[in-house]
């Protein structure tokens, strides 16, 4: 009996850890964000979420997601807005505050999940990685370099540009050289 | 001796095939849901009484492990509940996990069904003689969960004659359990190499050697084989034409109720209550008979 009890403690003691571990938020409270008001002194920075390269191949796109709801006619989900820099914060941070802000989906896979140990952005309004072809995904650039490294590693600095688009070729469409340059 | 183990093998695999590899490749809920009572109403026919809700134990538990899994792990979908790490649980996902867990079920109780009315003689008809060595492996592969079932009660059995595994703790018991399993496994081994070996000492696959069997192709075979086939082609057309074709992400699919997506449902529901329907069937008329004597 004594070695039950153990059982029964190692149990509970592992749920309790997976509860302390997640956190649950209604939707309310997930979409009320705090942003920041622009002042004179604040630091802050520009992001921006578009999904041109879709538009240029449609046929490619999961035949659910042709519509659009989910690619809108200009391929902008999120026109250029500035948003405040709070100290410390990363490329992953601005953009979880601004999908929320503005009611977007976004998924994404923890730092824990891979071995890169930074967050990935599986899907941004419902665009999912490999939505549209094998090659397609998102990536960021800032002030139109890609860092090549995760989003949640790049701290920002005052008046960095943030651009999130959506590649349909592993972002040789729109403008990443480093693939190309590493094969030759 | 069930009416419907009775049939010609040629046809019970035509049928047990296309059930089930329709059920595998369709997300339509109302397929599914008409795969998943009609393997439940001809399992039940099949087994004794009680086991119906030993059934139950085991898949209702699994059922729902399934159906929770999926929206921990996948956040696509229009309609988010709630947040959970920053991610959506959505209602899309956590009805595509259980339309999933209705699939997965469903398959489990058609081989389940299949295991009972195909035995290993039956399946060795059919392919023995032209692909001797992979027939002799797939219905030791498709006999092997049984007889491991069967085996494991005579392991724990013996030991527990012995005097082994009598501690009240759970514990203990989980841990005899897996020495069981342990036994079970060498066990399983070697009786592989013993069941093959013992085959090729009866010159099985040999050439000339020639087989007996019982089986006769008769006309109520060719009814039910033809009806098989037309009702598979139905569906099939259906897919064809996408009837059948139901997404969930990112947004549920509108089910279509026209008259011919409509007449795919009755084709399929046919299908899959047909053995259910044949036992009904031989049991009333049994009954009858045995009411006149």
């Amino acid at each position: 009996m004594k070695k039950d009890f153990l059982a029964i403690g190692l149990i509970v003691l592992i749920i309790a850890v997976l509860i302390n571990g997640t956190h649950i938020q209604s939707v309310d409270e997930y979409y009320l964000t705090h942003i920041d008001d622009i002042t004179t002194e604040t630091d802050t920075v520009f992001v921006s979420i578009r999904c041109d390269t879709i538009l240029e191949n449609y046929e490619d796109l999961s035949s659910e997601l042709q519509s659009k709801e989910f690619v809108p006619t200009d391929g902008v989900i999120l026109a250029k807005t500035e948003y405040v820099l709070r100290p410390g914060d990363t490329v992953f941070d601005i953009l979880d505050r601004s999908v929320r802000y503005n009611k977007i989906h976004m998924e994404y896979q923890g730092a824990n999940a891979n071995s890169f140990g930074s967050i990935y952005i599986k899907g941004i309004n419902h665009l999912y990685e490999f939505s549209c072809g094998p090659l397609s995904g998102w990536t960021y650039k800032v002030n139109g370099v890609f860092p090549n490294y995760g989003c949640s590693k790049y701290t920002l600095k005052d008046g960095d540009v943030i651009e999130w688009v959506y590649t349909c070729d592993l972002g040789r469409d729109v403008g990443n050289r480093w693939m190309g340059e590493k094969a030759s | 001796m069930k009416i419907f183990s009775s049939y010609h093998p040629v046809v019970l695999l035509c049928y047990f095939l296309s059930v089930t590899v329709m059920v595998m490749f369709t997300a339509h809920p109302v397929l599914l849901a008409e795969a998943l009572l009609g393997g439940i109403c001809f399992c039940t026919v099949l087994e004794r009484g009680n086991q119906f809700f030993r059934n139950l134990a085991f898949y209702v538990p699994l059922f729902l492990m399934i159906a929770v899994v999926n929206p921990l792990f996948s956040h696509n979908g229009m309609t988010p509940l709630f947040f959970l790490n920053g991610n959506p649980v959505t209602l899309e996902a956590i009805l595509y996990g259980i339309d999933i867990a209705v699939m997965l079920v469903a398959v489990m109780y058609w081989c389940k069904c299949y295991n009972i009315i195909m035995t290993s003689d039956k399946f060795i008809y059919l392919f023995g003689k032209a692909v001797p060595k992979i027939s002799l492996i797939l219905s030791m592969a498709l006999r092997f969960i049984p007889l491991f079932k069967i085996q494991m009660k005579k392991v724990s059995v013996a030991g527990k004659a012995m005097g082994l595994y009598s501690s009240k703790s759970r514990v203990d018991k989980v841990r005899s359990g897996m020495r069981v399993f342990s036994v079970m496994v060498t066990w399983s081994l070697e009786n592989a190499v013993e069941t093959s070996d013992a085959m090729k000492a009866r010159g099985y696959g040999l050439k000339g050697r020639s087989h007996f069997s019982l089986f006769r192709f008769t006309a109520r075979d060719a009814v039910l084989l033809s009806l098989t086939i037309l009702l598979t082609a139905i569906v099939l057309t259906g897919t064809g034409l996408g009837s059948t074709a139901f997404l969930f992400y990112p947004k549920i699919t509108h089910m279509s109720f026209t008259p011919f997506s409509v007449v795919v449902y009755v084709a399929f529901g046919v299908l899959c209550f047909l053995p259910f329907l044949i036992e009904v069937k031989e049991n009333m008329k049994w009954k009858y008979f045995v009411s006149k004597i």
